[in-house]
């Protein structure tokens, strides 16, 4: 039986509009599992990007609670949450976040400006195998602008492992890239839930979806598991 | 030694700026130009201090100056009748009502009267002086001796002469001298002593270096009226140095002077002290006008980094939302963007003090005025300029800081 790593407990949402109370996301619950690929689907406004970011730390919810390790995240200060996010979280989204003054190993170890400081050296040794891992050894010092999707989106990947976390969550990971790139992702976060990693993915690309080890779909305002 | 943290914010801070070069630059420029401002006006202030030192130190701080004024050929009105001018008997009149309290030298003098040693001739200033007038100027001699109480009494033709003028005149002691045609013997060489500064005093300027000392009562030039010998001025020594005490005395002085003279305003006295305050005050309004300028082209420079320091965080807003789901704090966004402002406006600073003391030597140069570059301005520009970035950069960080980190990964 896998642990729970992460849970969200009749998790909701909601934004003010006048008096009006506007639901992204209602009364949710959700357990992860360290090592599982658990994809998250479901049509637009469902409120899959909502739940992503409220497991992620991104957000807070409205109600309802999210615990990693059994700790609850609103018990948690700013620059706690901002820990988790740093340690043990990595995140990827559609469109590849790069810095664009700063070359692919510098994007690399932009995790490592936060959080516990460590060694230079194993900083390099860290962006360099993950470079090596994802096939872009060479392109250590190029800037974002000279990459393909494909390239930018495998950095944002090696920048969301580069501290080696439990979680990763991939908002749509693969929506901006050819059907080969998709499959290159996909394959290289299957991999890691192999080594205990977990992965929450958000994506309505039935391709996609088929590297769940467990799928969640979301309806509007209700979901079914 | 400055933490990781803290050197990698001030790097990204550094490179957020890169970015936009002209942006930077411009900003940079409003701040600049209000430190540029700050350190001409504390180098002219300081300057003008000194200048200000410098005078009073000249004349002496206790030290009281009174002149004859007008000179009594000028005078053609009722006055003449009613007081003599200054005359011997005020300086011993002084000299007795002030006792131990200080001395009192009294003296004529000649402008440009001809001296003569051998086939040279120097125009130069001849004082005639009472013994207890070196006291009073605290006037040495290098060589020889002072005027003393037997050449008063004896009506000697003896003279101390300035050192400017002895090197001029290449003479040295017991050499004579002619001042226009009467023969004098230098029994001293004075010591180099300088100008008395009168600038803006009302009194009459004086090169020590360039004077013939001789005794009042031989003095060939000095004028006297029912025996009495006209002064040109009383040089009063006090030996209190409280400026109250100074002020008083000072007061007592011009109305003994003013009874005497039947209250015929035939003198002035110009007290240091109050020439000091005098200073003081029209320097502390020179300061506060041009601090006010100052103040306000920060204020403007400022304003100018915090519209920037905005327009900045709306566009990167999508990297603020990043380096949050990275793992930043609101603390560590707070801390970047604050070094941004504070690096914008250091940067200002830097250059500014730059500019600032090129403009100061520029000023002194044109104008002429004396401008003195302290460690306390140079100091408190760039440290003014660094405050002007955290005050207008606290608002813009705060801001950037309190982004939700789901919707600015979202912004377009």
């Amino acid at each position: 039986m896998l642990t729970v790593l992460l849970e969200a407990q009749k998790v909701s949402r909601f934004f003010h509009s006048g008096k009006n109370r506007s639901f992204a996301l209602q009364e949710v619950s959700v357990a992860v599992r360290s090592g599982e690929f658990l994809v998250i689907t479901g049509p637009s406004g469902a409120g899959k990007s909502t739940l992503l970011n409220l497991l992620g730390g991104l957000d807070r919810p409205s109600q309802g609670d999210v615990r990693y390790n059994g700790r609850r995240l609103a018990a948690m200060n700013d620059s706690q949450v901002a820990m988790l996010r740093n340690i043990s979280f990595g995140f990827m989204f559609q469109t590849p976040h790069l810095l664009t003054d700063r070359t692919v190993a510098e994007n690399v170890s932009l995790p490592f400006h936060y959080g516990t400081p460590i060694a230079q050296n194993e900083i390099q040794d860290r962006c360099r195998e993950l470079l090596e891992y994802i096939g872009m050894a060479d392109m250590a010092g190029r800037f974002p602008d000279t990459l393909s999707g494909g390239e930018m989106q495998r950095v944002v990947f090696a920048r969301a492992l580069v501290r080696r976390p439990k979680v990763i969550f991939a908002d749509e990971p693969t929506g901006s890239l050819d059907a080969d790139n998709s499959e290159r992702i996909l394959v290289l976060l299957q991999e890691q839930t192999r080594q205990g990693c977990a992965v929450v993915m958000v994506s309505h690309d039935p391709e996609a979806v088929r590297y769940g080890s467990r799928v969640i779909r979301l309806e509007k305002n209700h979901s079914h598991t | 030694m400055l933490s990781q943290p803290l050197l990698l914010d001030i790097n990204d801070a550094w490179k957020n700026l890169c970015r936009r070069p002209l942006r930077s630059l411009l900003s940079s420029l409003g701040i600049g130009i209000g430190v540029t401002a700050l350190i001409a006006m504390l180098s002219i202030s300081e300057g003008a201090k000194l200048v200000a030192f410098r005078k009073i130190s000249s004349m002496g701080i206790n030290t009281l100056r009174v002149e004859a004024l007008p000179s009594r050929s000028q005078r053609s009105d009722s006055s003449i009748n009613l007081s003599q001018g200054l005359n011997h008997e005020d300086g011993v009149q002084l000299e007795q009502w002030l006792g131990t309290r200080g001395k009192v030298g009294a003296y004529a003098r000649k402008d440009n009267v001809l001296v003569r040693a051998g086939n040279k001739t120097v125009a130069a200033t001849v004082l005639g002086v009472n013994a207890g007038w070196f006291g009073a100027e605290k006037l040495t001699v290098e060589q020889g001796r002072l005027i003393d109480d037997g050449d008063i009494a004896y009506r000697g033709n003896s003279c101390v002469i300035g050192s400017s003028l002895a090197s001029a005149l290449q003479i040295d002691i017991l050499s004579t001298i002619q001042l226009a045609h009467y023969p004098s013997t230098v029994v001293g060489l004075a010591a180099r002593r300088g100008r008395l500064l009168t600038e803006g005093t009302g009194l009459s300027a004086l090169d020590f270096d360039n004077t013939v000392i001789v005794p009042l009562s031989s003095m060939p030039f000095a004028k006297s009226i029912a025996g009495r010998v006209l002064l040109d001025g009383l040089v009063i020594s006090l030996e209190v140095t409280q400026e109250g005490a100074i002020l008083s005395i000072a007061e007592q002085i011009k109305q003994l002077l003013a009874r005497n003279h039947r209250n015929v305003d035939d003198f002035n006295i110009v007290v240091p002290v109050t020439l000091l305050r005098e200073a003081w005050e029209s320097q502390r309004v020179f300061s506060f006008i041009m601090g006010a300028i100052a103040g306000l082209s920060l204020l403007v420079g400022g304003i100018g980094v915090m519209n920037v320091m905005l327009a900045n965080i709306s566009e990167q807003t999508r990297e603020i939302g990043l380096r949050m789901a990275v793992g930043a704090s609101r603390a560590r966004i707070i801390s970047l963007y604050l070094w941004n402002s504070i690096l914008l406006t250091l940067s200002g600073g830097l250059w500014g003090t730059l500019a600032g003391v090129l403009l100061a030597l520029g000023i002194e140069n044109v104008a002429g005025w004396e401008v003195v570059f302290s460690t306390f301005s140079l100091i408190i520009a760039p440290l003014s300029a660094i405050l002007t970035g955290i005050i207008f950069g606290l608002h813009p960080a705060r801001r950037a800081a309190a982004l939700d980190p789901a919707l600015a990964l979202r912004d377009s």
